[in-house]
């Protein structure tokens, strides 16, 4: 069954997510990355930053829990057994710094039903504490049908 | 520990990376994303749905092309995008080839066009492009 174009447009709640120190450091070791600007508290202290700062893909985390809420929307009812990530895109603006709190909200660009499979394309727009935009994430789904 | 600045961008500039698949890649990226599906860390689920075996998650393989941009900008604010679509899979063990260069300056930003192979040759992720602050 195709994903029903209506659902264009349709938004979920906000959600806040605090970028705590020890999770970024956590997430930049995951992906190999030891950038003293992610791990290194002196060298944080030191930077232009004034302390550290998260890895801009450090996104995925703080978006991953307004995706899982869209994964089990029943009214939308996806597939996740037939669900692939298809593309990613992030545009970063501020960087996210630790102790930040983040506000993100999700809404659904577009719908594609093609001929085997539907494409979903998911946009992510996170603002920081100081209502500066983060990151602005666009997720795209291929649902196999 | 200081860190060189990028200066100077200029077009048909080039750099590569390689970055190895360890064992527990997968289980440590699980662990600080959150996503557990099976198929990252359950070798015996991965082949039950044809996989031979657990892949690496996409935007793992996303996160080490950032990090291949970062390091060469010297600053991780510099990154202001990126993308690409995932189109093969990237298994436990293999080394991953990240090749960049500056396809365009535009203004303040210097564009890069980046190819991510496996070994085997094939492009893990395709389309992959991004944008860094001069």
């Amino acid at each position: 069954m195709s994903i029903d174009t209506k659902f264009i447009g349709k938004t979920w709640p906000k959600l806040t997510y605090e970028a705590g120190k020890e999770k970024i450091k956590e997430y930049a070791k995951a992906i190999k990355n030891h950038d003293p600007y992610y791990i290194d508290d002196e060298f944080a202290k030191k930077s232009k930053y004034g302390t550290i700062v998260a890895p801009p893909t450090f996104a995925v985390v703080y978006g991953a829990q307004l995706i899982e809420p869209i994964f089990f929307d029943n009214e939308l009812n996806l597939n996740l057994a037939m669900l692939v990530h298809g593309e990613q895109e992030f545009e970063f603006y501020d960087m996210v710094k630790a102790g930040d709190v983040l506000t993100s909200e999700a809404k659904i660009m577009n719908i594609e039903n093609k001929e085997k499979l539907d494409v979903i394309s998911i946009e992510l727009l996170t603002q920081n504490q100081s209502g500066n935009d983060v990151c602005r994430g666009i997720y795209t789904f291929v649902v196999r049908k | 520990m200081s860190k060189a600045s990028l200066t100077k961008i200029e077009k048909g500039q080039s750099f590569s990376v390689n970055e190895e698949v360890d064992k527990y890649r997968a289980i440590y990226y699980a662990g600080a994303s959150g996503d557990f599906n099976p198929i990252h860390i359950d070798p015996e689920f991965g082949k039950m749905v044809g996989l031979g075996g657990t892949i690496l998650h996409g935007l793992c393989s996303l996160g080490f092309v950032a990090k291949t941009v970062t390091d060469w900008a010297g600053d991780p604010g510099k990154l202001k995008k990126i993308k690409c679509r995932f189109a093969s899979p990237v298994h436990i063990g293999d080394n991953l080839s990240i090749q960049a260069e500056i396809s365009e300056v535009k203004g303040n930003r210097g564009c890069l066009d980046i190819k991510v192979t496996r070994d085997d040759n094939t492009e893990v992720l395709k389309n992959v492009y991004a944008e860094v602050e001069i």
